[in-house]
């Protein structure tokens, strides 16, 4: 799959999983495990990721608890260990697999 | 010093300091989230919109007294330790409490405090089955939190699955958002939901929105599963399928979807109770492992305090009122509050709280665990997912004489991962308690500080092994 495909393909599921009718900040944009991920400022990066389709969080794991309890959504931000369901999203934040 | 340090910001933990402020104390709230709210109330992130509902009026009425009380808020730090007060060396005498965090921008600080009022909240209870660690599967407080927050659907299609009141929040929050149930499934016969109304009657608000939910999912024809259970979640590497069945036996079915939200109920959060080594008892119909308390949320540790579900689940209606309850009683201790001033000031929310109590009893017994669901668990299904322990694994350390959850931790490493055995603690408890005689035979781990995981650099600062001062050997 293209880079260019791969971002189309989740922008389209992007759009079915927000639900409509809520206002949200302006979009940024970051990277997970190098793919370019849009998403509006602030929002729970483990929601963004739902949001974009991205389920496996790496090595199998995906958001259980969304409220920091249960530790699965565990990945890297900009180097350092966060959870997801804790991480607000940030312009050019670069997230990898934990 | 400050008078009163208050762990949590959900509904009960901003009312006791907005109670204590109010009245003079020099009080501080500390919270993880960003923003004060808890779980229930929880606030959307800056800049989000969100639909208008009871729960949201509720929380913003909650956080504008709690603004306009004078307390302290600290949101964004993680409390990872707790000590002082009774964990001193014997003989030291009227030690304050000490309660250390990591600030929103990662920088430890410590605070010191005559008397601490736990407003831990809860956890919730997933009890494990097979493919339970498919990415797709999550908690039902999570959709909630996902759906009121965020305003992100876990998924197109989805399943709702477990017990209790949460099951109709997010169906009907999910058919709000625009996304398809795919099918509820229940654990609860009708009849227990029948047995449950009366307890209800006195709260006239609840009734009316749980009908609604129901008529949102009839018009919808959501197919509601009474008395089934999830058998299995189904998929390569992401959900497709859940398995249902029901609860008294007979043939399994499958339902599609890509998302299945699952909670069985509500588990009260107890680190730092346990870590202070209060008296517990177990109620299986408040949660599980409570805080031993008297009315007024005093611990069996001086001026040690719990309110809210963390100190046995009944809702956030009564949070409020077992907070305010919890922080008169604390302004008393501490010779802030005189005893006729307490006595007047504690009518009003010892009668709102043993009311709302009331309604919030029935719909946590609806929520106790369910014996049933960790028997029907299979051998090789994983119970602990930080550390990979199986069913079969766990009750081979219980034959090979394991007796206590301490024992079972350190036989097999359930529990002892990055979740702390919040995730995995309820399931291990109750193969255990099959063997012992009963959860409270079981018991439950010793509670330890980090209560959170926190990167080891944070907690060492400027800390370096070259400073420190080495004695010169002596001379021989």
């Amino acid at each position: 799959v293209d880079a260019g495909a791969a971002r189309d393909m989740l922008g389209g599921v992007a759009e079915t999983l927000r639900i409509a009718g809520i206002a949200r900040p302006g979009e940024v944009a970051f990277t997970h495990e190098g793919r370019r991920i849009v998403a509006p400022q602030g929002e729970s990066l483990a929601a963004a990721l739902i949001a974009a389709g991205i389920r496996d969080y790496g090595a199998g794991r995906a958001a259980v608890c969304m409220m920091g309890v249960c530790q699965q959504c565990l990945v890297r931000v900009d180097g350092a260990l966060a959870q997801a369901c804790l991480t607000p999203v940030r312009a050019g934040m670069v997230v990898t697999a934990a | 010093m400050i008078d009163i340090a208050v762990l949590g910001a959900g509904p009960a933990g901003m009312a006791a300091a907005t109670e204590a402020a109010r009245r003079g104390a020099r009080v501080m709230l500390l919270e993880e989230s960003p923003l004060p709210g808890g779980q229930v109330y929880r606030a959307p992130p800056a800049g989000f919109g969100a639909k208008d509902d009871p729960d949201r009026r509720e929380g913003d009425a909650l956080r504008a007294a709690l603004a306009a009380s004078g307390a302290e808020i600290r949101t964004g730090c993680r409390v990872w330790g707790v000590g002082g007060g009774p964990l001193v060396p014997l003989g030291a005498a009227d030690a304050p409490f000490r309660v250390d965090a990591l600030g929103p921008d990662g920088v430890p600080f410590a605070v010191e405090a005559r008397a601490l009022l736990l407003c831990c909240g809860t956890s919730e209870r997933i009890l494990p089955f097979p493919g339970w660690t498919l990415p797709g599967v999550l908690g039902l407080a999570a959709a909630t939190i996902l759906l009121k927050a965020q305003a992100v659907l876990p998924g197109r299609r989805v399943v709702v699955a477990g017990a209790g009141p949460l099951l109709y929040v997010v169906a009907a929050k999910l058919l709000a958002g625009g996304g398809q149930v795919a099918a509820v499934v229940d654990l609860a016969a009708r009849r227990e939901w029948l047995a449950a109304l009366p307890a209800l009657a006195v709260r006239p608000d609840l009734l009316a929105r749980g009908a609604a939910w129901r008529a949102k999912l009839l018009t919808a024809r959501v197919p509601v599963l009474a008395a089934h259970r999830v058998v299995a979640a189904e998929g390569e590497g992401a959900l497709r399928c859940v398995a249902v069945a029901p609860l008294a036996g007979g043939a399994s079915r499958r339902i599609e979807a890509d998302a299945l939200c699952i909670g069985h109920g509500l588990i009260p959060a107890t680190e730092a109770t346990r870590g202070f080594r209060a008296a517990h008892r177990y109620d299986a119909a408040a949660g599980g492992w409570v805080p031993v308390t008297d009315a007024d949320g005093r611990t069996s540790v001086t001026r040690l305090y719990a309110a809210g579900d963390g100190a046995g689940v009944r809702g956030a209606a009564a949070a409020p009122a077992g907070g305010r309850l919890a922080a008169l009683a604390a302004l008393r201790d501490l010779g802030l509050l005189d005893v006729a001033a307490h006595e007047a000031a504690r009518a009003g929310p010892a009668t709102a709280h043993g009311r709302a109590c009331r309604a919030g009893a029935a719909m946590a017994r609806m929520m106790a665990l369910r014996p049933a669901l960790v028997a029907a668990i299979p051998p090789e299904t994983v119970i602990c997912r930080c550390e990979t322990v199986t069913r079969a694994e766990i009750e081979s350390a219980i034959g090979d004489g394991a007796r206590q959850m301490n024992q079972v931790k350190q036989y097999t490493r359930a529990g002892m991962g990055p979740c702390q055995g919040r995730l995995c603690g309820e399931a291990v408890a109750e193969l255990l308690a099959a063997h012992v005689g009963g959860r409270e035979h079981a018991g439950f781990a010793t509670g330890r500080i980090p209560l959170r995981p926190v990167p080891m650099r944070a907690l060492l600062g400027e800390f370096d092994y070259a400073d420190i001062p080495v004695p010169k050997p002596a001379p021989i």
